[in-house]
């Protein structure tokens, strides 16, 4: 196929089919003409046009339906409406409908042109959008594979052998080195828990959850998620006070996935929390919802990083302040819980703290039934 | 009696790093880096655990061999213990389950990297309850 440009013009006035055709001759574009609604559409099929002109005012098939009809099938093709009935009204209407631009009539060659040329940019633009969002896709797969095979296992295979290492030597360590192996089993331990969440946001459907959940008690996966945090809150100096509700009741869930969004936002809570201050973790009955809400003293979140925290990492961000941090965990966690139809509110204030709070909507058991 | 160990992982450096803590623990390991070879063994051989990586090769091919073991007579009592690097994903196919209900019945699932006091744990618990099963034929 060449690369030309193909040009469909639908009009029932043979004069306009014959001069825009003149028009275009020799602009290097490929035209073809239709006399009808019915035969453009048909054309449209085997011609695959990028741009089609579409007489508003025809017999048979009206323009607006034509126009519509191109739009459901291929809306990337660029059309363009000809009124000969200048009326801002039904051009308005034409765009509204998916039309990109209209020209009325009688219009000189120049301006055929010059509407040629920017429809036909425009063409071009929604095509190379559309291979830009798929290279997008392609990469953020390959991505995961990458991640997971080249970065993944060359550093579970060194921690591994550090953790070897250190036990063969554990009668001969001192507390000096005791500490640094301690330190760089962290440090590499907080590098494999940052992949896996990456290759938790890519690479799998948080949706699949559905499949398998069960009743659970709200407080299973909460105190869960508090024995997991327990080191960090010590190491940081962070005091995690609770109050669970024996009432709290319980919902449908997936307790395994739940506690891990628990642990990203306490984990978050406890990492922004000044030394010495409390998070307070909080499981309340709120009618036919479960509130879960984690309370923190720390450095706050700014009114414009607020609206972000939710997002993933490959979003693109413009500030690096705080919200950088929260990243990853913060977008698996509001997955998880929107895979519970439930929500994550936030809010927060700089230098004062922040409040999450995990709305789940209360398994409602109306039969106390046993057996 | 010393315990025999096979290691199916087709990464060398991860082995070694888990190797050397069972070594020094007392069990006898062999190691096989290639599932074709790691079945090869398991069939001529006699051990009493399998520690066994699930993604290897082209793929999954650590899943191909806990379904070959599972339909044999003779390995099926045998336990094994899954060590993978992919917990992310397999915990989110079968959530809440740490256990494949699909692979052999006496399997347990470990992440990499594992500690040493936890995969000496599990290893000793894995011999045991299959010890204890045999002991007392249901």
């Amino acid at each position: 196929m060449d690369d030309r440009s193909r040009i469909l013009i639908i009009d029932d006035e043979e004069v306009i089919l014959d001069s825009c055709t003149q028009i275009l001759d020799g602009s290097g574009h490929h035209v073809r003409t239709a006399p009808d609604g019915m035969t453009g559409l048909k054309l449209v099929e085997e011609y695959q046009p990028d741009l089609v002109f579409i007489d508003l005012k025809m017999p048979g098939l009206p323009g607006i339906e034509v126009l519509e009809e191109i739009n459901e099938s291929d809306p990337t093709i660029v059309t363009v409406v000809i009124t000969g009935f200048a009326t801002v009204g039904s051009a308005v209407e034409a765009m509204k409908k998916g039309a990109y631009d209209f020209l009325p009539k009688p219009f000189a060659p120049e301006e055929f042109r010059l509407i040629t040329r920017r429809s036909l940019e425009r063409r071009k633009l929604i095509l190379e959008t559309i291979a830009l969002r798929r290279e997008k896709e392609l990469l953020r797969e390959q991505f995961a594979s990458i991640v997971s095979h080249e970065l993944k296992a060359p550093l579970s295979a060194v921690q591994q052998n550090l953790f070897a290492f250190e036990f063969e030597m554990s009668k001969m360590l001192d507390d000096d080195k005791k500490d640094k192996f301690q330190r760089i089993k962290t440090r590499i331990d907080d590098m494999l828990k940052l992949i896996n969440s990456w290759l938790r946001v890519i690479s799998v459907d948080i949706n699949k959850l559905r499949e398998n959940f069960t009743e659970i008690p709200i407080s299973v996966p909460v105190t869960k998620a508090l024995e997991n945090i327990e080191q960090l809150a010590a190491r940081k100096n962070v005091e995690i006070v609770t109050s669970i509700g024996k009432t709290s009741g319980s919902i449908n869930g997936d307790g395994v996935s739940l506690s891990e969004a628990f642990v990203n936002i306490l984990g978050n809570a406890i990492k922004y929390s000044h030394d010495g201050s409390k998070v307070v973790v909080k499981v309340e009955n709120g009618g036919d919802e479960v509130l879960v809400s984690i309370k923190d003293n720390g450095i706050g979140i700014s009114p414009e990083d607020l609206p972000h925290v939710f997002e993933g990492f490959y979003r693109g961000r413009n500030s690096q302040s705080v919200a950088a941090g929260h990243g990853i965990g913060l977008a698996v966690s509001r997955q998880i819980v929107e895979a519970h139809d439930g929500s994550i509110t936030v809010e927060s204030e700089l230098g004062t703290g922040t409040t999450f709070i995990i709305h789940l909507p209360k398994l409602i058991t109306n039969q106390s039934s046993t057996d | 009696m010393t315990k025999r160990l096979l290691i199916i992982d087709d990464d060398p450096d991860f082995v070694s790093g888990i190797k050397s803590i069972l070594d020094s623990a007392g069990y006898e390991v062999e190691v096989a880096h290639d599932p074709k070879e790691g079945l090869k063994a398991l069939q001529t051989h006699q051990y009493d655990l399998l520690l066994l990586d699930i993604m290897m090769g082209r793929g999954a091919e650590g899943v191909m061999i806990a379904r070959k073991l599972r339909k044999d007579p003779k390995l099926r009592e045998m336990p094994v213990l899954i060590i993978t690097g992919m917990r992310q994903q397999i915990a989110f196919l079968f959530p809440g389950e740490p256990i494949h209900p699909r692979f052999v019945e006496v399997d347990e699932l470990v992440e990499k990297p594992i500690e040493p006091d936890l995969l000496l744990e599990k290893v000793s618990a894995l011999i045991q309850a299959a010890e204890e099963r045999r002991a007392v034929p249901s």
